[in-house]
């Protein structure tokens, strides 16, 4: 148990130093420093929004464009972006792994982590601008949003597990992974309700992972007003496999890795 | 102690591969000191590395039953983008000492001035040498891992090294890889010499270096 808490202890203090380092040398002590990470998403969000609006008119389906298009596009930022700075995160950080307390699963982790908390420090930025603006409901079930994002958080972690040693090994994944990540948006959940389309393509949506978690979040912020359908055994059991598999890949490259 | 059995590193070369040594087995006990001699390439960083966990073996264990440091060479344990103030407040952190002890010593003893405010890649190799040796010192290992070229600094930084490493912490276990036959006649009490992917133990210095200088 002491060797447990001893553990902890090292590990705690191993992801708050890293995490400092990170959020130091990406953005700098210059004006406001850390709250650069939730800028890009919260622009995103909120410009997609605006044109959304100028092109769709203020509601759909008996809810704000702007609500819906910006409660899509911060998960769907948070998951490109994690997505992308896992690439080459064991080579480019090999210096760390000077130190043995600095294990690679700590560099996956705190990458995604920050992109996490500048994602919801993004959503809860809109989120309240939007409300002020009478865009935006008051969240109608949080613990249905908070459960979604959980989940969307969990599927994106475990394919980086698997994404960051792939691209150690090929080069080829690097260059694929902005395409695929483009390609996938229609699958994401991003700009429409499941219930919204016909049932042949509901089916094949409901087979996406990040469909069911989207379809929580908004459901836990437009409560009635959207029908929300989801499926939680293929988020959960694809999340499980790929952070099985990852888990092993991470091991595996982690004994080859070469450092200067 | 530190217990190296039957240690193989191979790397991917081409379509093959290279074997930098096999079978290779070494104890360093408290307080020992151990030269490592060998030509260039014959493995002597590659070891280094293994014993300090930064890369792996292929096959083999290593047991760690005493803290060492992590290999001290020019490469590792910085990154280059943050400045030596950074630097320092970061190994302060992962190895849970306070930043404010610490600080204190990096300046006296690297004497970098305000170049510690600087990106650490704008130092010189003497200067990075400085901040490496200064940093591990305030954490206080059982062994120390240290690569020769590491050893480019003046007179005074030699001196310092001296005193600091060999003089007051003399009761430290170190793992030097060299190839000044003065400095391992110097400080070592063993030494290994590493030639064709094998490494046999010599118990007399001397005769190591004997056998080191008509390789």
């Amino acid at each position: 148990m002491t060797s447990f808490a001893a553990g902890w202890r090292i590990q705690r203090r191993v992801i708050g130093a890293l995490m400092i380092r990170e959020l130091v040398t990406r953005f700098g002590r210059e004006n406001i420093g850390f709250l650069w990470m939730m800028v890009e998403p919260l622009l995103f969000a909120g410009l997609v929004g605006i044109m959304w609006r100028y092109m769709h008119g203020p509601e759909e389906h008996g809810v704000s464009v702007v609500a819906f298009v910006a409660s899509g596009y911060i998960p769907l930022t948070l998951f490109r972006h994690a997505v992308t700075r896992c690439t080459r995160i064991f080579s480019v950080n090999g210096s760390l792994l000077y130190h043995r307390q600095i294990k690679v699963l700590d560099f996956i982790f705190v990458r995604f982590l920050i992109e996490v908390i500048g994602s919801m420090m993004a959503f809860v930025c809109i989120g309240t601008l939007l409300y002020l603006l009478n865009e935006f409901p008051m969240p109608a079930d949080v613990g249905l949003l908070l459960a979604g994002w959980s989940l969307y958080c969990l599927f994106t972690f475990s394919l980086c597990l698997v994404l960051a040693p792939l691209s150690e090994l090929s080069e080829v994944l690097e260059k694929l992974l902005p395409v695929t990540t483009y390609i996938m948006i229609p699958f994401s959940g991003t700009f429409s309700m499941v219930s919204w389309l016909t049932p042949e393509i509901q089916q094949v949506l409901l087979y996406s992972p990040f469909v069911s978690p989207m379809e929580l979040i908004r459901a836990g912020i437009f409560g009635d007003r959207v029908n929300a359908i989801w499926d939680l055994t293929v988020p959960i059991s694809s999340s499980l496999i790929l952070t099985l598999v990852g888990l092993a890949l991470c091991r595996r490259i982690r004994r080859q890795l070469v450092i200067e | 102690m530190i217990h190296c059995e039957n240690l193989s590193k191979r790397y991917p070369m081409g379509s093959g591969h290279k074997q930098v040594f096999q079978n290779l087995d070494l104890h360093v006990g408290p307080g020992q000191r151990v030269g490592l001699l060998g030509r260039n390439g014959a493995g002597k960083t590659t070891l280094i590395k293994l014993i300090g966990g930064v890369e792996m073996p292929t096959s083999g264990k290593i047991r760690r039953e005493m803290s060492v440091s992590w290999p001290l060479g020019f490469g590792g344990g910085f990154q280059g983008s943050l400045t030596g103030y950074d630097n320092a407040r970061f190994i302060a952190r992962i190895y849970g000492h306070e930043y404010e002890d610490i600080r204190g010593f990096v300046e006296d003893f690297t004497e970098l001035g305000s170049q510690l405010k600087m990106p650490v890649k704008t130092y010189s190799s003497g200067m990075k040498a400085r901040l490496a040796f200064a940093l591990s010192l305030t954490i206080e290992f059982d062994c120390y891992l240290i690569d020769e070229v590491i050893m480019v600094g003046d007179a005074d930084f030699h001196r310092k090294c001296h005193y600091e490493l060999f003089e007051k912490r003399a009761d430290r276990a170190l793992i030097l890889a060299s190839h000044s036959s003065e400095l391992v006649r110097g400080l070592c009490d063993r030494a290994m010499v590493l030639h064709e992917g094998h490494g046999r133990m010599y118990s007399d210095v001397n005769e190591a270096l004997g056998i080191y200088a008509d390789l």
